[in-house]
């Protein structure tokens, strides 16, 4: 396997404000699979999100990407990791404000010793002619597709998802959906999404519903369906 | 592949353009001013020392009564000397100055022409550039001497009188009252033939010392002295190395070198934590891109070195121009100022390496130093912690507790004050060092005016003479006194002190020394720290004799550095025959004796020749000081509050929604820094009076003499009103930054 999660265990807060957001959560993930994680407000997603991604340290258990457990990592190779592994996509964007659209992919590229072609993906993601344009002269899916060139451009093992479509509405939403979907199937990039949208667990190729910190459900998708054909 | 970010340095100084060009303009100033400073410091530094060899300056000179022989000329050299006649004639000139007179000297103390001819015929005179400019006068200009016209033809600078004293022991020079000039031999000998020759004679080792000022240049001129005496009677002997017309200048213009760099230090310092604090903003503002970045796997040097890049250009592009500036404009500006107090011969810039390392290498690394401790202490915290903006380090898990009986507007001007403190304390910094910037510039016209009125009030009598020999006067207010000079040694440097003796029951001195008791003048007590029962040692002016005193009080004399002693106990120390006297206080003009037995009469105008020289040299610097500190109050009010203003921008604009209007929020936001800023102003004051007392002591122990800081009131008022005027102007614009911010801000989702 690609990815192993074995028994992450972390919480936050001591005494009596104490909270066990993970308490022991396992799974593996096969190269290029599409991971769903999906639960509730405060099941503790995004903060595994985050330990895959190595922006947090789990209080026990440990990840493994292609034979590396992140735990062994110390905080340069973990930049190092992020920066030859991993892309990110967030829920508000954070586009950096004064780089024009080609810029704030560029940023990305910038850290790929074997980057995607920038002009490239502006035609993929349908932005390239807005490419001289700032981030607050694009409309909310636009700002997404713009952060997912940035994190795609450097052509990423895995790219990790953090409720992409939250902030949008629902045309917006699945057009991104594709668009992630098609890196998955184009680049072959595993990815991992963390979403509270049960619809878009018909897309995944593997399901992991999260509740109070454990997993309730590890499931293989059987019935994958299109992003084109989803609906909420 | 360039990195990406980069293309954002340009637009961020673009971006935040107004802060840049406030921190530009004042590195631009303050690089300009130092630079230019240090270069026209140094090229004339370099004119001075190369003025030695160039115009073949003397190793000292004496003075005898009569002309000397060929004999005496011949026993006199065989001490390892070469003499040369450097004779002199002192003539009164515009008002009421004394011209000091040579010929045209071709061997020793060549003269420097600046500018015109030298005089070639017995009409006409060169004369000094900084006694013509003090006195008016041009080239052309027609002057009267002793009932004859002279055309002045040429300006000139005489390397022996780099600094114009008078007599070496004179406290200050004062270009005004004293010059010297050439006029041709013919002239000298005739038309001038009535007026009285000084013998004075020039000589140079044959020998020389490698230092003219060191151990060995004086052991030398003693051993010069022993040779001379018994040979001929001396009126005068002042070898080089404690010739004040000579040195003086040259001390001089390394010691104001201390000040600009203890400035531009400061300064920068002041500079590199409000542009810290200001990145620190930025830094918050991009909480969530510096997360994603550093998510995306960027290090966190990669980051340092991008939020470190417009600082870092700002400066490197404000040194540039200001070096350029510096060794164009300011140069000549900043040499006005030495060639206003000295009369230097001509000088040609040279290129500087220290200048450059001064502005521009080292504050490259104060700034970048600081910056970048700053930054890299923000940027350790985690990715995620930008990510969700939580950028404290200890979080505080309650807020500061505030009395709920507060009216809630008071509460939330204490809570903007609680989250500001560290910006109020840079506030509260730079009020403190725009304080002494300003109260310096403030203090010095006053302080000389008070210098000048104790002097006049503490003179000892309305008329002192120092006599050549002792001579008996009617004049029934006369008073006999003996007086000598010692020397304070402290290293390198030393100063004169005049010793007096007075007679027991003196009505011109207001205190009874009759026991044997000693007593110092206050501003040598001042000077020196100095209290009743402290023990002093004072060294013999040309020799290496010590005298041991211990103080029995102070006397108010507040113009020179002085001791006090009955005079039997002056002549038993001086081993002098008893009844010993060297001159007259009185009442009246002394007019009963030869004006030749008289060397000089102490006037009040002579105690005054420091205040006025001070004034004449450094009354336009002090300009350029109050403008500084404008300057400062500028930078760190506007920088320090717009920062408040932005990082409250959201909270702003949400006030806005609910219905605040302007001038409420002003109030909030605006009034809370208004009276930080003011308070900062009043109780800085007195920080600002123990600095500037530091500042004042160390600069005059670097001066022969002694002018007390005191800080008039009027300097406290005028700065805080300068300082709240300056603050009105910066608030009026922070208030339009106010009205600007827009509600939306408000709807922006920041997590």
């Amino acid at each position: 396997m690609f990815i192993e999660i074995s028994d992450i265990k972390k919480h936050f807060g001591e005494g009596e404000s104490r909270v066990e957001v993970l308490k022991g959560i396992s799974f593996e993930l096969e190269k290029g699979e599409f991971c769903v994680l999906l639960g509730p407000s405060g099941s503790g997603k995004s903060t595994l999100l985050n330990i895959i991604g190595g922006i947090d340290r789990a209080d026990s258990g440990y990840i493994s990407i292609g034979g590396e457990k992140t735990a062994d990592m110390n905080e340069k190779a973990l930049t190092l990791y992020r920066r030859k592994h991993l892309g990110y996509i967030f829920q508000m964007y954070n586009l950096i404000p004064n780089l024009n659209i080609k810029e704030n992919i560029e940023v990305g590229a910038y850290l790929s010793d074997s980057p995607l072609d920038v002009d490239d993906i502006l035609k993929t993601l349908g932005l390239y002619e807005h490419r001289h344009k700032l981030p607050n002269q694009l409309s909310g899916g636009q700002q997404q597709r713009t952060a997912i060139g940035r994190a795609i451009v450097k052509n990423p093992d895995i790219l990790l998802c953090d409720e992409p479509t939250g902030a949008l509405d629902y045309n917006t939403s699945k057009e991104i959906l594709k668009l992630i979907e098609t890196v998955n199937q184009k680049y072959g990039s595993t990815i991992i999404m963390v979403t509270h949208n049960d619809a878009i667990k018909n897309m995944a190729d593997r399901v992991v519903k999260l509740r109070d910190g454990v997993i309730r459900k590890n499931t293989k998708n059987e019935n994958k369906i299109s992003a084109e054909e989803l609906d909420w | 592949m360039r990195n990406p970010l980069n293309s954002r340095i340009p637009r961020e100084i673009r971006r935040e353009a107004g802060k840049y060009a406030v921190i530009f303009l004042f590195m631009l100033a303050i690089i300009s001013v130092t630079s230019g400073f240090l270069i026209a410091d140094a090229s004339l530094k370099k004119a001075y020392d190369d003025s030695f060899e160039k115009y073949n300056i003397e190793d000292g000179d004496f003075e005898v009564e009569e002309p000397a022989d060929d004999g005496l000329i011949a026993e006199i050299e065989s001490g390892g000397v070469k003499l040369y006649e450097n004779y002199y004639k002192e003539v009164p000139s515009v008002g009421g100055s004394k011209l000091r007179l040579f010929k045209p000297r071709e061997e020793v103390n060549k003269i420097c022409l600046l500018k015109g001819d030298m005089p070639e015929n017995d009409s006409e005179i060169a004369l000094d550039r900084l006694y013509m400019k003090s006195n008016s006068l041009s080239l052309g200009d027609e002057l009267s001497l002793g009932g004859r016209e002279y055309r002045i033809t040429g300006i000139v600078a005489l390397p022996d009188y780099s600094a114009l004293y008078e007599n070496v022991s004179d406290f200050m020079f004062d270009t005004e009252m004293f010059g010297v000039g050439a006029v041709t031999a013919k002239c000298f000998d005739g038309a001038l033939g009535k007026t009285e020759t000084h013998y004075s004679y020039s000589w140079k080792y044959n020998e020389p010392p490698a230092d003219h000022f060191g151990a060995e240049a004086a052991e030398q001129s003693d051993e010069f002295l022993r040779h001379l005496s018994g040979k001929c009677e001396l009126m005068n002997y002042v070898p080089t190395c404690r010739n004040s017309a000579i040195k003086f200048s040259g001390n001089d213009i390394g010691h104001d070198r201390v000040m600009f760099m203890v400035m531009l230090y400061m300064l920068i310092v002041i500079i590199a934590f409000v542009s810290a604090v200001t990145v620190t903003n930025t830094i918050a503002k991009e909480a969530n891109v510096i997360g994603t970045l550093r998510a995306s796997g960027y290090t966190k040097h990669e980051l340092i070195r991008h939020y470190m890049a417009a600082p870092i250009i700002v400066l490197l592009i404000a040194s540039l121009i200001g070096n350029i500036l510096g060794y164009t404009v300011m140069k000549e500006y900043m040499a006005e100022m030495y060639l206003g107090s000295y009369s230097l011969v001509s000088y040609k810039t040279i290129w500087n390496a220290d200048a450059f390392i001064d502005t521009t290498i080292i504050p490259f690394i104060i700034l970048a130093v600081i910056n970048y401790a700053i930054l890299a202490s923000k940027l350790t915290l985690s990715p995620l912690k930008f990510l969700r903006r939580d950028l404290k380090r200890h979080q505080r898990k309650k807020a500061f507790k505030l009395n709920t009986k507060i009216p809630i507007m008071i509460r939330y001007r204490l809570r903007v004050l609680f989250q500001n403190i560290p910006g109020y304390i840079m506030i509260f910094a730079g009020m403190f060092f725009a304080s002494i910037v300003m109260i310096f510039s403030l203090l010095f016209a006053p302080l000389l005016d008070d210098f000048d009125k104790n002097t006049e009030k503490s003179m000892l009598a309305p008329h002192q003479y120092i006599l050549k020999m002792p001579v008996e006067t009617a004049e029934e207010s006369a008073e006999k006194f003996a007086a000598g000079n010692l020397k304070i040694v402290r290293g390198d440097f030393s100063e004169d002190v005049s010793v007096y003796g007075i007679v027991s029951g003196s009505r011109y001195y207001k205190s009874d020394i009759s026991d044997g008791k000693i007593e110092v003048s206050s501003a040598y007590a001042d000077k020196y720290r100095l209290h009743r029962g402290d023990r002093i040692t004072l060294h013999e002016e040309f020799g290496d004799r010590e005298y041991k005193f211990t103080i029995g009080g102070i006397y108010n004399y507040p113009s020179t550095l002085a001791v006090f002693m009955d005079i039997d106990s002056f002549n038993e120390t001086f081993e002098q025959p008893e009844g010993s006297f060297s001159g007259y206080f009185s009442e009246e003009e002394l007019t009963d004796i030869d004006s030749r037995s008289i060397a000089t009469e102490i006037t009040l105008d002579d105690l005054k020749k420091t205040s006025r020289q001070l004034r004449r040299s450094m009354g336009s610097l002090m300009s350029v000081f109050s403008l500084l500190g404008v300057g400062v109050i500028i930078l760190v009010v506007y920088l320090l509050s717009k920062v408040m203003i932005e990082k409250n921008t959201q909270s702003i604009s949400v006030a806005k929604i609910l219905g605040y209007n302007s001038s409420e929020i002003s109030g909030i936001y605006l009034r809370t820094t208004t009276i930080v800023t003011i308070a900062s102003m009043i109780f800085c004051l007195p920080f600002v009076t123990l600095a500037l007392d530091l500042v004042w002591r160390s600069m005059m122990m670097e001066y022969a003499g002694w002018l007390a800081p005191v800080v008039p009131f009027s300097a406290y008022v005028k700065t805080i009103l300068l300082g709240a005027a300056t603050y009105i102007v910066t608030a009026l614009i922070l208030k339009r930054k106010i009205n600007k911010v827009p509600m939306d801000e408000a709807l922006k989702n920041t997590e």
